[in-house]
This record gives C-alpha cells, structure tokens and sequence, in this order.
C-alpha cells in the first residue's frame, strides 16, 4: 500500500478539564472516499477542524502527505480542501468574486480553472449573483467548489449533503467517487446519515464520544473476499443441507421455509455450494445479505444517539 | 510561495465592494462641501484665506477619518469569525499572521485613502470658493511658524494626525482580534478616543509621575505645532517615545492572540 495521505497520531484535545477527541488513530489512503461517522456531539467537527489546522491539538500529531499539521502548516494545508461545518461565504461578494478571492490565495489557479468548477458544480446561472441570494444548496455547491478549486490531494467535508436536494446528493456521491477512483485523491465525509455513507463511501470510521470505535469497510467489501457475511440459500431440504454442511465443516442455521443461513465470506460461498451440490441437495438459489450500516451502527454504539 | 498582494487585493476588495465604505467617502466630501458652502454664505468671501477653511475643515473631519478607519479596522478581522468565513480564509497555504498582516496592510491603506482625500477635497473645494478671488493679505487666525508656509504647516499637521490615528486604528484593530465583536471594538475604541480625550486636559492637570505614561495624553500630538504641551517639559520625542511603546504592544498582543487561538463555532 502507498503511503497514506493522512497519519493521525494519538490525537488528543482537551478543551478546560474535558477531553473531547481521545488519542484517535487513523491512517487514510489516498483513492477510497472514507466516512467518518458520530452521533451528534462525537467529536467529528473538532477532529476536522485540527486536520485543517483551526484547532490546536493537546497532543499527538497529524501529518498530511508527510507534513506536519502543527509544525508545517504551509506545506501541509496545500494538499487539503475542506468544508468545515457550513460553508460561509462572503455574503455581499458574488459566488465568483468568492472564488476569485480563494483561487487568488493560491498560486497557479486559471480562471479558465474557476470556470471549470463552476460548471462542475452546476452554478453557472447563479455564479455572478451575490450570495447572500443564495439558497442553501447552493451555497453548499459554491462551497464544494472553492474546495475542490486547487485540485487538493484530500478532500475534507463536513456534512456536505445537509442541505441539498435528492439530485445534489446523488450528483455529490457520484462525483465524490469519480473524484476517488479516477484522479485517485482522498476524501474525508463526515456524517450522522447512516444510509448516505453507505452509499458513498468504501471505509467507514465510527466515533463516538471522542473515541474511535470501529473502523469498517463498505464497499465492494464482500466482493473482495475480505469480510464475512449471511449466506441465504433456498434449497430442496434444508435439514438434509444443514447436516451435510455441518459435515463439511460450516454451521449453517434453518430460516424457515426452503432457507439455510451460513456466515461465510465470497470463497466460502463457493464452497458451500459444491458440499451442497456433492450432498445431493438441489440449490435454487443464493443471496448475500450484507449488514447494514444503520445495523453495524447502532450495533457498536448500542443505539445510544448523544454521547 | 504565492503572492503576498495578492491577500492584500483580496482585502480591498472587501473593503471596497461594500456600500458602507462608499457611504463614508461621500459623507467625509458632502461634509466638506457644506462646511465651505456655509461660510460662503454667511462669511465674508472676500476677507476669508481658503486657508483658514482648510484649516477649520481638517482638524474638525480629520476626527471623521479616524472614525470611520476605526469602524473598518473593528470590523475586518471580527467579521470574518461572526460571519464564520475566517474558517475558509484561513485553510490556505499562508501563515496567520501573514493573513492578519494583509488585513493590517488594507487597514492603513484606507485611512490613508481618506486623508488624501479630505486633503485634496479640503483644498480643491476652497480654492474653488474662496481662493481665486481671495485678498492675498487675508489674515489667518492661527499662528503659521515664521518662514512657513500655510502648505507646509498643514503638512505637518496631516502628518502627525495620522501618527495618532494609526495608534488609535491599531488599539481598533487589536480589540476586534480579541474580542471577535466589532461592535464592541468600534464601541471601545471610540469611547476612549472620544470619552477619554474630552478628559484628558484634565487628566493632564494632575501631578502624577504615571501620567506622563498614559496613552492618551500623547494622542494629541498637533499640541507640538503650536509650541504649547498639555503637561510641562512634555516634547514631541517623549511622545512619539511612548506611542511607539504602545504601538509595539498592541502589535503585538494582536499576532500573538490571532496566531494562538483556536478557532470553534
Ligand atoms: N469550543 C468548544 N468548547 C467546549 N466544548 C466544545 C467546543 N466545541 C465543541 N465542543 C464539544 O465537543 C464535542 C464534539 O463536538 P463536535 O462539534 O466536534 O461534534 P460533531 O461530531 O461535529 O457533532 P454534530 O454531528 O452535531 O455536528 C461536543 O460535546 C461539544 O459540546
Ligand atoms: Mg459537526
């Protein structure tokens, strides 16, 4: 695996006597679109806001592309575009002054880019309007174009769904995943959308009270042969497959009706279908059902919501 | 490394593509006007230098200026955490203190841009109603140095206005990084401009050793030109001595604070 585009080292801050993030750890590659996931109140702002150097960090380090946060400030932030809780534009410039003004900060933006963007994020017919005439959604659009306007070789958004509309989101998640597959970059989402996320994203990291919990994989995950899951077969006789499944070594459980479940992974599958097959059972068919988010979710935080 | 001009551009564009700023310009020359307007109706145009005017019209609007440089520098950097932009400006490949220092640079710019043009509109304006005409001989009512001249006593005055105006604009500017409200920096530093001055001379009259160290004694420094100090054995050096002192300190607590703080909500 290449080097990863963010290290977070132990991450710590405290602000007073609390302690709000909690020594987290997390590396992020570049190419996959990674879901940070929390209950409201988890943490997941403040984590965003000490990647992209708003916060200070009580301790630990986060290096992005090598370069420390903390102590390379410069260096390290020219590899980030970010979108920090809402994105507040100036409200008395239109949407392309905003742009102008952020594009003018780094060297090397064409307004041939600028215009790019704007195409990109569907603001032609509004980009010379002022902002403060904007809707929400559009708004969120201008600020997905301001973040994506260097090119950055990580994507950080916060919450960046909130606010646009069935065909925003859609456009959103696509474009995020082009943006991962084909240019290769990493993007950070952070959200409490269970079912978003999992649309979106490959790996999810999920925090609650300043803590990492579990960090799982989404997509194509079953695919890859690299996690397990409920094996549903519909067969002739289920108590004759479950017994020759036991024999070959799986433990298979009666569903009712014509159905078998076995926990197994991609390989696994293939397997147990030819011990059924070797048995003599007729198989009519196999499913994979693979977890829910929302289910994982609520399984690790124990379905508690506020921390 | 980009270009440093480029963040003092992207200042004056919000300073300048904001009404207010336009509205304060036209006040400072619609006040000109009506001054000069005035005295052409009531005073005798004919006995009037357009010096004494100028005069008048300076020392009474160069306060306008300060003013109004005082509202921009309270609202440049605090606007930008009320309104939550600071979060976008500041994720860009620049120091904070190189962006605090382009804020800073846009600020100067301004106040500068307001003298010149009380300065040009001051003297254009009555040129224009009492100059061409005027008797040569007109006499002026404040003392003009043996051997100057009214230009170069203006001059002067303009030039050591502007030191006291660049203190009181940076105590502005250091309020509203500390408290992120530029209503409370515009606030704060006007009262002790205002508030505090109308007491200063007698302030000035106690017999205290510490006194000589206060600000706003100092803030007043046309009180050189006319050879007569507010306090005793106070010079034009000591005064520059001790805003420079402060200058120093409000410069830095300002990068020091702007540069350490973290920035949430
Ligand atoms: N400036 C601050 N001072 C003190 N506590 C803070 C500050 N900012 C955040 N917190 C606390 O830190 C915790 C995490 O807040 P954070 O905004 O990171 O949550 P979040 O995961 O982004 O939540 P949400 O889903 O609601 O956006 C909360 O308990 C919050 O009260
Ligand atoms: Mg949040």
């Amino acid at each position: 695996m290449t080097q990863p585009i963010v290290k977070m080292v132990n991450v710590t801050k405290r602000i007073g006597k609390r302690t709000i993030i909690d020594k987290l750890s997390l590396d992020l590659p570049l190419g996959e679109v990674f879901g940070f996931l929390g209950p409201n109140g988890s943490g997941k702002t403040t984590t965003i806001r000490m990647m992209v150097g708003l916060m200070s960090l009580s301790e630990g380090e986060i290096y992005i592309s090598g370069h420390s946060i903390t102590k390379d400030y410069e260096k390290a932030i020219r590899y980030v575009g970010a979108i920090v809780e809402n994105p507040e534009m100036y409200k008395y410039l239109s949407g392309y002054d905003n742009l102008i003004h952020y594009a003018r900060m780094i060297p090397g933006i064409t307004e041939h880019r600028v215009n790019e963007v704007v195409k990109l994020v569907g603001l032609e017919g509004r980009i010379y309007d002022k902002v403060k005439t904007y809707s929400l959604g559009m708004r969120q659009r201008l600020g997905v174009a301001q973040a994506i306007l260097h090119k950055p070789q990580l994507l950080i958004l916060d919450e960046p769904t909130n606010g646009l509309d069935p065909a925003g989101i859609r456009e959103l998640r696509d474009y995020l995943r082009l943006l991962s597959k084909e240019e290769g970059i990493a993007v950070f989402v952070s959200s409490h959308l269970l079912s978003e996320m999992e649309l979106m994203c490959d790996r999810v990291a999920i925090i609650q009270n300043g803590k990492l919990i579990d960090v799982r994989t989404i997509r194509g995950s079953f695919e890859a042969g690299t996690v397990s899951s409920r094996v549903l077969i519909e067969v002739d006789s289920p108590q004759g497959a479950a017994q020759a499944l036991q024999a070959a070594g799986y433990s298979a459980a009666l569903e009712g009706g014509q159905l078998i479940a076995v926990e197994t992974d991609r390989e696994g599958t293939a397997s147990v279908n030819a011990a059924l097959v070797a048995a003599g059972i007729k198989v009519y068919g196999i499913r994979t059902h693979v977890k829910s988010l929302e289910d994982q979710f609520l399984e690790v935080t124990g379905g508690e919501r506020i921390g | 490394m980009g270009d440093f001009l480029q963040l003092v551009r992207n200042e004056n564009m919000k300073i300048y593509r904001r009404p207010r700023t336009w509205v304060m310009m036209s006040i400072l020359l619609g006040l000109v006007l009506v001054i000069s307007i005035l005295w052409l109706s009531f005073g005798d145009r004919n006995s009037t230098s357009m010096w004494e005017v100028v005069f008048i019209e300076a020392s009474v609007l160069f306060l306008l200026v300060t003013i109004f440089t005082v509202v921009i520098a309270a609202g440049v950097v605090a606007e930008e955490f009320t309104t939550g932009t600071i979060k976008l400006l500041l994720i860009r490949p620049w120091s904070r203190s190189k962006i605090l220092l382009s804020k800073y640079i846009a600020v100067m710019m301004f106040a500068i841009l307001l003298a010149v043009e009380l300065f040009v509109s001051t003297i254009a304006v009555n040129w224009l109603a009492f100059g061409i005409h005027a008797d040569p001989e007109a006499a002026l009512s404040f003392p003009v140095p043996t051997g100057g001249t009214p230009v170069s006593y203006l001059l002067q005055y303009y030039a050591l206005t502007l030191v006291s105006l660049v203190v009181t604009v940076t105590l502005a500017f250091m309020l509203s990084t500390i408290f992120r409200s530029g209503g409370l920096a515009i606030g704060l530093s006007l009262f002790l401009l205002l508030g505090v001055n109308s007491f200063v001379a007698l302030i000035a009259m106690l017999d205290y050793q510490w006194i000589d160290y206060l600000l706003f004694i100092h803030l007043n420094l046309t009180q050189y030109l006319d050879g007569n100090p507010m306090r005793e054995g106070m010079t034009l050096g000591y005064s520059l001595g001790v805003l420079a002192v402060y200058y120093i300190l409000f410069i830095a607590v300002t990068w020091y604070v702007f540069n350490k703080r973290d920035v949430a909500a």
